[in-house]
């Protein structure tokens, strides 16, 4: 038998937890009621001005700027704009399941069963296949809808989760060939790793949409929004390939010798020993760089893209909402941070899942 | 049948200016255990190594199980499937569980499918009594599971030989016996090993002949009895000395 000892907890109520953490000092005790209170009075009045005084209908646009609250109206009137740019007014139920798909799409990529060399590549192709297919239409009696009229959310969510899928096997292939044992290549993709690092990414996109058309064949141009993704998705990959290496090098040398040892070929130990213990020990850095890759995407406006902080800025440039700048950025941020945040938590709990299972 | 599973003649092997090993002639009979044993630094690491070509070797021939690897690199696949190697920090893969630890590098390296692979590495942990931990992660072991893991690993490719380097510096006292005695059955087995090690009891028991190395050289090899009682070179006396206490 076995009877463990556990030393009693002492007891804890809400009170004591209170002194502890907020009043234990005097000094802590005025900091605790100056910011509590600061606190108390910003909570009352955001939440007066975004949701108690706060106008939701177009009905009662006149009301809105005469000491009112927030004038959501601008968003029930402008909100297909944000949400969809320039898209055919009556086609937008195509984008807004386009954009569901690539939703779904980015969230069974994110399920670690859906990780293996055959179903991620699947997943991306059916998963973009279809939203391409879906919002250019142009068959089956939907009416064809170019790239230029693309916009809004789903132009965002489009151009990152595709510089995303092109990035990221881009970002292993140079991070792998910077560390081949030819030193032609591990010099030649350190030099174009350089390169790229050095360039502001607005200097590569617009290289991308406007100079590449003007310096090869016709043929080979491809449409603009291609060009771009494709040229941020080679900015993505060098500084992604960065974060591979260092996975890369923090695995340790005896994992190589145990998969040579036992016979393992190459491209077994790259993907089934090595890159797994590279991304999972770089998780944080990878969700760093997906934020940040998210968040620049807006950068497209500056070549004519209608992405959704473009569509926003539209929104109230019209004359009629010219004030309500405010709500509808208000608006733009909660969309942000419902990606960005997103992310983050996805993130840590695959950081913990990890810890935990090792997934 | 071959007689010799590994033979070494003239090998020399250079770490920079560092000469790790200084024509090295050996030969092991099939099915017969080694013992390697010397100071640290001595190249005990570095020739076991080459034998299944972690390290590549400067001058010298090498074959082992009839296939020659120091001229012809396109053997090492062949020769690597054949011989199985335990290292002293074990080497599992942290990230797969200690059942897909064994089933990976029979699909991957033999082509052996899924269900068949299983099979063979719950036989082969079950063997080393580690079978009820299949479905935890390496991290959760000791050391000595560890070990008995990475030997179930490698076992289940059905090696001809063994190479084991210091399988038991890693471990805590209590732990070494129990890697040591499932060592002892696979020589029982007439498994070919080479095993550099410092212990001697281990050596004594099974070991078919014991090889002295120091400063990159084969200063003496005889049988464990001869080793241990009648050494004929001063190093080997001095060593046994240290070993013994
Ligand atoms: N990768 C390497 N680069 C340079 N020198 C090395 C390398 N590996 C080993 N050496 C050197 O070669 C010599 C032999 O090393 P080896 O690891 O074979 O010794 P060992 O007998 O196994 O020692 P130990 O008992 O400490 O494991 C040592 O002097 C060591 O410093
Ligand atoms: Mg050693």
């Amino acid at each position: 038998m076995s009877t463990s000892v556990v030393p009693p907890l002492p007891k804890q109520g809400f009170g004591n937890w209170l002194k502890k953490h907020f009043f234990s000092t005097w000094l802590n005790s005025v900091f605790t009621v100056i910011f509590g209170a600061v606190l108390i009075w910003m909570c009352i009045k955001l939440s007066n001005w975004a949701i108690l005084d706060a106008i939701w209908s177009v009905d009662n646009k006149e009301h809105c700027g005469h000491g009112a609250g927030a004038c959501w109206a601008v968003i029930q009137d402008r909100g297909r704009l944000i949400m969809f740019g320039l898209y055919p007014y009556e086609e937008q139920w195509r984008s807004t399941l386009a954009c569901l798909i690539v939703i779904l799409t980015i969230g069974l990529s994110c399920l670690p069963s859906f990780w293996s060399i055959k179903k991620l590549p699947a997943l991306w192709v059916i998963g973009f296949g279809t939203f391409v297919l879906l919002m250019r239409g142009g068959f089956a009696g939907l009416p064809l809808v170019t790239s230029e009229q693309w916009g809004g959310l789903s132009l965002t969510i489009f151009i990152f989760s595709a510089v995303f899928v092109l990035g990221m096997p881009l970002a292993v292939v140079f991070a792998l060939a910077r560390r081949s044992s030819l030193p032609v290549i591990a010099k030649g993709t350190g030099l174009f790793i350089d390169l790229v690092r050095s360039l502001p990414l607005l200097t590569i996109l617009f290289a991308a949409a406007v100079v590449v058309p003007l310096l090869v064949p016709d043929w080979l141009e491809g449409n603009k929004l291609g060009r771009v993704v494709v040229a941020f998705a080679v900015f993505f990959a060098v500084y992604q390939a960065e974060i591979i290496r260092a996975g890369l090098q923090s695995t340790s040398q005896g994992q190589e010798e145990a998969a040579a040892a036992l016979g393992m070929p190459y491209w077994s130990l790259v993907v089934d020993i090595l890159l797994p213990q590279a991304f999972r020990n770089t998780l944080p850095s990878t969700i760093n760089q997906a934020v940040i890759t998210f968040k620049e995407t807006s950068i497209v406006t500056i070549i004519g893209f209608f992405e959704v902080m473009a569509s926003g800025n539209a929104a109230i440039g019209g004359g009629e909402w010219t004030e309500q700048f405010v709500e509808v950025y208000v608006f733009l941020a909660l969309v942000y941070f419902v990606f960005v945040f997103g992310l983050s938590r996805y993130g840590a709990w695959l950081e913990n899942r990890m810890r935990v299972g090792h997934a | 049948m071959l007689d010799n599973a590994i033979s070494v003649k003239s090998v020399n092997k250079y770490y920079g200016a560092h000469h790790a090993l200084k024509g090295i002639n050996l030969d092991v009979p099939q099915g017969q255990t080694l013992v390697v044993c010397g100071p640290s630094g001595s190249g005990k690491s570095t020739l076991i190594r080459t034998m299944n070509g972690l390290e590549s070797i400067a001058s010298g021939q090498l074959e082992v199980l009839g296939l020659d690897i120091a001229d012809d690199a396109r053997n090492l696949e062949a020769v690597r499937k054949k011989v199985g190697m335990v290292f002293q920090n074990f080497n599992l893969f942290p990230h797969l569980t200690i059942l897909e630890n064994c089933v990976l590098p029979q699909i991957r390296s033999v082509g052996r499918d899924r269900a068949a692979a299983t099979v063979e590495a719950m036989d082969q942990l079950k063997k080393m009594h580690v079978d009820i931990h299949a479905e935890k992660y390496p991290d959760q072991l000791s050391g000595g599971q560890k070990q008995r893991v990475a030997l179930a690993r490698a076992l289940c490719l059905k090696p001809e030989v063994m190479l084991f380097d210091e399988p038991t510096s890693a471990l805590d006292p209590e732990m070494i016996s129990e890697v040591l005695d499932v060592m002892q059955e696979l020589a029982k087995e007439n498994m070919t090993i080479v095993c550099v090690t410092h212990e001697m009891g281990f050596a004594q028991a099974v070991a078919d002949s014991v090889l002295l190395m120091a400063d990159g050289e084969i200063v003496e090899q005889g049988t464990p009895d001869q080793m241990f009682n009648n050494p004929q070179h001063a190093v080997t006396r001095q060593f046994m000395d240290v070993v013994k206490k």
